[in-house]
C-alpha cells in the first residue's frame, strides 16, 4: 500500500516540468521589477504623516505654477505632434509612393534622426540657434547687418520645433509600413470604376492610411509628453517648466518625492489613455493589410515637383541631422565652438579632457558597464519571458506579457520617481548605487526587448521544439540546443535595442544618479551648466558612433531594415 | 511491442471540450488512423498521447505504464515515442544527419553505432548520401523522408503522425502513402496516424477510428467502415453515399411517402424513424425501355435522369425518383447509358441499403 503510494508520488514528481523554477523565477523577477516601484509610487502619493491623504494631489493640482507646467506640457505635446505629422506624413508618402530622387537614401537618414538622442539634438540646436552665439543667428547678422537674432531656440516654438524634428520618424514609420501593404491594384480597382486620381486618394488611399496617421501622431505626442532632456535644455533657460522638468525640480534639495508622485499621476494616466486609443486604432488596421501578395506598386510621377519635394525633404533632414551633426563635430574639435574652425581654433583637447578627466571618464565607464549589463540581462529576461508567454508555460502567462509591455506607459521621470521611492527604503536599499540605474533601465527597456523577443519566438514553430522533446530531450536541453540557436540573431538584435536605449537614457538617470554614479547623459547635462560645449560635443559624437555601430550590427544580423523591425515603441 | 489503451480521455479548452470521453485501443504493432473533419479532436488526442498536454480526465496507458492521467503526465521525452509533424519540424540549423542522429543521443547508443544507424535509415528512406545537406536544401518530399527517418531511427515503442502528407502535392502524397505503409510493414511499430483525408486513412491503416466531436464514432477496418457504417456521420464521411430519411414498416422494409425499400437489417419496430444509406456505385442503372428484370429480392425503382456528368472513368448521374422527392446519386460505368431527361430503371440489392440509427 505504502509502496504503491510512493511509486505514485515518484511518478508525479517525474511528471513535473523540471524547468518550472526557471519560468517561475523569470515571472517573479518581472512582477517585482514592475509592481514594486509602481506600488510604492501610488502608496506614497496618498500617504501623509496621519495616514491616508489626498493633500499631495490637492497641492500639486491647485498650485498655479504647477498648473502652468501641466498646460505647457499639453501645448508642447500637441504642437510637436502636429509638427511631426506635418513632416512625417508627406515624407512617408514621397519616399514610399513617388519617384522622388534619392528615395532609397532617405530612409537611412531618417533612421539617423530616429536614433539621435533628442537631448543631443537640443544641445546642438542651442549652438545653432541660441540667441547670442548661435551659428545661424551669427550668419544672419553677418548677412543682414541686423543686431537682433533671427531665431531664439529658448522658447516654446523653439522647443516644439526641436522635439518635432526628432519625433517625426514615428509618424513616418507608421505610415510607410501601412502604405507598403496597400497594393496599387486596390487603387486601380477604384480607378477602373471611374474614380479620378484625387478621388482615389480621397476615397481609397487616405481612409486606409488614416489609422496609421493618427497612431503615428499619438506616438509622437507620447514621445513629447515623456521627454525630459529637451525641455530641460530649452524651456528652463526660457523660464518655463513642463511636467517632467517640474518633477525633476521636486528632487532638487530638499527632495519632495510625495509631490512628484502625485504630480506623475496625470502624466501616467494621459500616457495610458493615449496608448489605449492608439492600440484601438491599430487593432482595426487589419483591413489595410488586404492584398497580402502586395501586388505591383507603381510610383506616382512627381514631374516638375520632383526637385522642390526633394529640397523639402533635405531641409527637414538638414534640421534633424546635417546641421546638428555638423555643429557637434565642429564643437568637438574647436577651442571656441562659436568661432570658425581655423588652424588656431582646432584642438584635440576636448577629446583628451573627456576621455582622461576623472568625472567624464568614469561616467563613460558607468554607461558602458550599465549598457552591457542591462542589455545582457534584459535580452535574457525578455527572451525567457517571451518564451514563457509564447509557449504558455505558466498559468497567467497573458498577464506576464501585459506586465512586460506595461512600462511603455511609464515616462522615464515617473519611473525614476517610483524607483527612488521603492529603493531608498528596506528591504531594498539601492539608491546611490549603479544597481538602481540598472533596474531603471531594465524596466524601461523591457517593452522594446520583450516585443522584439516575442517577434523572434513567434517565428520559431513550436513543433521544432516538440520534435526534440518526443525524441528524448528535456525542456531546457531543447531550449539550449534547438530554440537558442534558431533565435540567436533575434536575441542579439534584442540586445542591441536595449543597449542603444540605455546609453542614451537621460530622463530616469537625472533623478537617480548620485555623484559616484553619473552616466554620460547626466555628465553632459552637468557640462552644460559649466558651458563646456566642447566636451558635450565629444560625448555626443562618441554616443552617436556607438549607436550607429550597434545599428549596423543589428541590420547585418536581421538582414532587414531596423526601422521596419521597431515595435510600436513608447515614450522615452 | 506495447499497444495503447486510452480510456475516457477528456480535454477542454475553456468550456469547449476538444476531446470528450474518448476510448480507443491500439493493438501492439497496429496502425490506427484517427480520421475526422477539422475540430473533431484528432490532433488534440495525438498531442495528449505524445504528452504535450495534460488531460482533464481519463488515462493513457502504453503497455503496463500509465503515461497520462489528470495531474500526472510523463513528459514527452520519457515516453519512448517518436512523432512526425505536419510541418516536418526539421531543425534548419542542423544537417540531415544531425537531425536524424539527434534522438539516438538519448537512447544511450555509442557514437560509432549512431553514425551507422543514421546511414542505414537514410538508405531505408532512399536518402543515402544526403546526410551532409541542410533541410533547406531539400525538396518537400525529401524533407518528409528525413522526418520519417528521424522518427524511425530511434526504434520507438510508439510512432505518432500528425497529418504528415498534407503539405505534399497530390502525386507525391499518393506515393508517400504506400511508402509509409511499406515502412510500417517492415518495422511494425504501434502507430497512431492523424488525417482528415479518408482515402489516405484507408490506404495506410489497419483500422480507422472516425472521430466526431471528441469521441470515436466508429472504429474498424476500412472495408467494415465503408460497408457497415454505424452512424450517419460515418456513412457520409467515408466515401459518397445517398441518405434517405424513412420510417420502418415491418421487418426488412422502410417507407418514405410512396417509396418502399427492402433493407438489409431488421429489428426495427414499425413506425420507428430510420436512415438508409445507399452507396452510389451499388445502384445499377439502365434505360427504362431496355431494363432487364430485377433479381428476386432487389429493389426496383423508376426515375428520370436530372443530370449526367461524364468523369472519364465513370459517369455520375443524379436521378429523381418518380412519385418521390428523393434524388439519388448513381455511379455507373462508361460509356453513359442514359442522357439527361431520359427515364431510367434503377436496381438496388436489399443488402446495399444499410440501416442507420435515425439520430446520432
Amino acid at each position: 500500500m505504502a509502496e504503491a503510494a510512493a511509486s505514485r508520488r515518484g511518478r508525479r514528481l517525474a511528471g513535473l516540468d523540471r524547468a518550472a523554477p526557471v519560468w517561475l523565477l523569470a515571472a517573479a523577477a518581472l512582477v517585482l521589477l514592475i509592481l514594486l516601484p509602481l506600488g510604492w509610487l501610488a502608496y506614497i502619493s496618498v500617504s501623509g504623516p496621519q495616514g491616508f491623504t489626498l493633500a499631495h494631489y490637492v497641492r500639486v493640482l491647485a498650485d498655479p505654477p504647477l498648473q502652468r507646467a501641466l498646460w505647457n506640457t499639453v501645448v508642447l505635446a500637441f504642437w510637436s505632434g502636429a509638427v511631426a505629422l506635418a513632416i512625417g506624413a508627406p515624407m512617408a508618402w514621397l519616399s514610399a509612393r513617388t519617384d522622388l530622387p534619392g528615395r532609397r537614401v532617405i530612409p537611412s537618414l531618417i533612421l539617423a534622426s530616429f536614433v539621435t538622442p533628442p537631448f543631443l539634438g537640443a544641445f546642438a540646436w542651442v549652438m545653432l540657434a541660441g540667441p547670442n552665439a548661435g551659428s545661424l543667428n551669427q550668419l544672419y547678422r553677418t548677412l543682414t547687418g541686423a543686431d537682433t537674432p533671427l531665431l531664439n531656440i529658448f522658447s516654446m516654438p523653439g522647443l516644439v520645433f526641436v522635439v518635432g524634428i526628432y519625433s517625426f520618424p514615428y509618424v513616418y514609420v507608421m505610415i510607410t509600413n501601412t502604405l507598403g501593404l496597400i497594393a496599387s491594384d486596390l487603387e486601380d480597382a477604384a480607378a477602373i470604376l471611374g474614380a479620378g486620381r484625387l478621388e482615389v486618394a480621397r476615397t481609397i488611399t487616405l481612409p486606409m492610411v488614416l489609422p496609421a496617421i493618427l497612431s503615428g501622431f499619438i506616438l509622437a505626442v507620447l514621445q513629447a509628453l515623456a521627454l525630459f532632456g529637451s525641455p530641460a535644455i530649452l524651456a528652463l533657460p526660457a523660464g518655463f517648466h513642463t511636467v517632467t522638468t517640474q518633477m525633476w525640480s521636486f528632487f532638487q534639495y530638499p527632495p519632495r518625492p510625495e509631490l512628484a508622485a502625485a504630480f506623475s499621476m496625470p502624466l501616467l494616466l494621459a500616457t495610458a489613455l493615449l496608448l489605449l486609443v492608439q492600440k484601438k486604432l491599430l487593432g482595426r488596421r487589419g483591413y489595410a493589410a488586404v492584398g497580402g501578395k502586395g501586388g505591383q506598386r507603381r510610383p506616382v510621377r512627381l514631374g516638375a515637383w520632383r526637385y522642390p519635394a526633394l529640397a523639402g525633404c533635405l531641409a527637414v533632414l538638414a534640421c534633424a541631422v546635417f546641421l546638428p551633426y555638423g555643429i557637434l563635430l565642429k564643437a568637438a574639435f574647436a577651442r571656441a565652438w562659436a568661432q570658425p574652425l581655423t588652424r588656431e581654433n582646432f584642438t584635440l583637447e576636448n577629446w583628451s579632457f573627456t576621455f582622461l578627466h576623472g568625472a567624464t571618464q568614469s561616467a563613460i565607464l558607468n554607461t558602458l558597464e550599465l549598457g552591457v549589463l542591462t542589455a545582457c540581462v534584459g535580452a535574457g529576461l525578455a527572451t525567457l519571458l517571451a518564451y514563457v508567454t509564447n509557449r504558455r508555460l505558466v498559468v497567467g502567462h497573458q498577464v506576464l506579457g501585459f506586465l512586460a509591455l506595461s512600462p511603455v506607459v511609464i515616462p522615464g521621470v515617473v519611473l525614476a520617481v517610483a524607483l527612488f521611492v521603492a529603493y531608498t527604503r528596506p528591504p531594498f536599499l539601492l539608491y546611490g548605487t549603479l544597481w538602481i540605474l540598472f533596474l531603471a533601465y531594465l524596466t524601461k527597456e523591457m517593452p522594446v526587448g520583450y516585443s522584439q523577443a516575442d517577434a523572434t519566438l513567434r517565428g520559431i514553430h513550436p513543433e521544432l521544439e516538440e520534435a526534440g522533446r518526443i525524441l528524448g530531450a528535456g525542456r531546457l536541453r531543447v531550449l539550449r540546443e534547438i530554440t537558442a540557436p534558431l533565435a540567436k540573431s533575434g536575441i542579439i538584435a534584442t540586445w542591441c535595442f536595449v543597449f542603444i536605449g540605455v546609453i542614451r537614457e537621460l530622463s530616469a538617470s537625472i533623478i537617480l544618479f548620485t555623484p559616484n554614479t553619473k552616466v554620460m547623459s547626466v555628465v553632459m547635462f552637468d557640462l552644460k551648466e559649466e558651458g563646456q560645449f566642447g566636451a558635450i560635443a565629444v560625448l555626443g559624437v562618441f554616443m552617436l558612433v556607438m549607436t550607429f555601430a550597434t545599428v549596423a550590427l543589428m541590420q547585418a544580423l536581421l538582414g532587414r531594415d531596423v526601422l521596419g523591425a521597431r515595435p510600436s515603441g513608447g515614450p522615452g | 511491442m506495447p499497444g495503447i489503451v486510452i480510456t475516457g480521455l477528456t480535454k477542454r479548452f475553456g468550456d469547449v471540450p476538444a476531446v470528450d470521453g474518448l476510448d480507443l485501443t491500439v493493438r501492439p504493432g497496429e496502425l490506427v488512423a484517427l480520421l475526422g473533419p477539422s475540430g473533431c479532436g484528432k490532433t488534440t488526442t495525438l498531442r495528449l498521447v505524445a504528452g504535450f498536454m495534460a488531460p482533464d480526465a481519463g488515462e493513457i496507458h502504453v503497455g503496463d505504464r500509465v503515461l497520462s492521467s489528470p495531474g500526472s503526465v510523463v513528459p514527452p521525452e520519457r515516453r519512448r515515442m517518436a512523432m512526425i509533424f505536419q510541418s516536418y519540424a526539421l531543425w534548419p540549423h542542423m544537417t540531415v544527419a544531425q537531425n536524424v542522429a539527434y534522438g539516438l543521443r538519448f537512447a544511450g547508443i555509442p557514437r560509432a553505432e549512431r553514425t551507422e544507424r543514421v546511414i542505414e535509415i537514410l538508405r531505408a528512406v532512399q536518402l543515402a548520401g544526403y546526410g551532409a545537406r541542410y533541410p533547406g536544401e531539400l525538396s518537400g518530399g525529401q524533407q518528409q523522408r528525413v522526418a520519417v527517418a528521424r522518427a524511425l531511427v530511434v526504434e520507438p515503442e510508439i510512432l505518432l503522425l500528425d497529418e504528415p502528407l498534407s503539405n505534399l502535392d497530390a502525386s507525391l502524397r499518393e506515393e508517400m502513402r504506400f511508402e509509409i505503409r511499406r515502412l510500417h510493414e517492415r518495422f511494425a511499430i504501434t502507430t497512431l496516424y492523424v488525417t482528415h483525408d479518408q482515402a489516405e486513412a484507408m490506404v495506410i491503416s489497419d483500422r480507422v477510428a472516425v472521430l466526431q466531436r471528441g469521441r470515436v464514432a466508429q472504429i474498424g477496418a476500412p472495408s467494415e467502415l465503408f460497408e457497415h457504417p454505424r452512424t450517419r456521420f460515418v456513412a457520409e464521411f467515408i466515401g459518397k453515399t445517398n441518405l434517405i430519411d424513412a420510417v420502418a414498416d415491418g421487418p426488412g422494409r422502410v417507407t418514405r411517402g410512396r417509396l418502399r425499400l427492402r433493407v438489409a437489417a431488421d429489428g426495427l419496430g414499425a413506425g420507428a424513424p430510420a436512415v438508409i444509406s445507399i452507396r452510389p456505385h451499388q445502384i445499377a442503372l439502365s434505360p427504362r425501355a431496355a431494363a432487364p428484370a430485377p433479381p428476386a429480392g432487389a429493389n426496383a425503382l423508376a426515375g428520370t435522369v436530372i443530370r449526367a456528368s461524364y468523369l472519364g472513368d465513370s459517369v455520375d448521374y443524379q436521378v429523381g425518383l418518380d412519385d418521390s422527392d428523393v434524388v439519388l446519386r448513381v455511379t455507373g460505368p462508361t460509356p453513359p447509358r442514359a442522357r439527361t431527361g431520359e427515364p431510367v430503371a434503377l436496381t438496388v440489392p436489399a443488402e446495399a441499403c444499410v440501416l442507420l440509427p435515425a439520430e446520432d
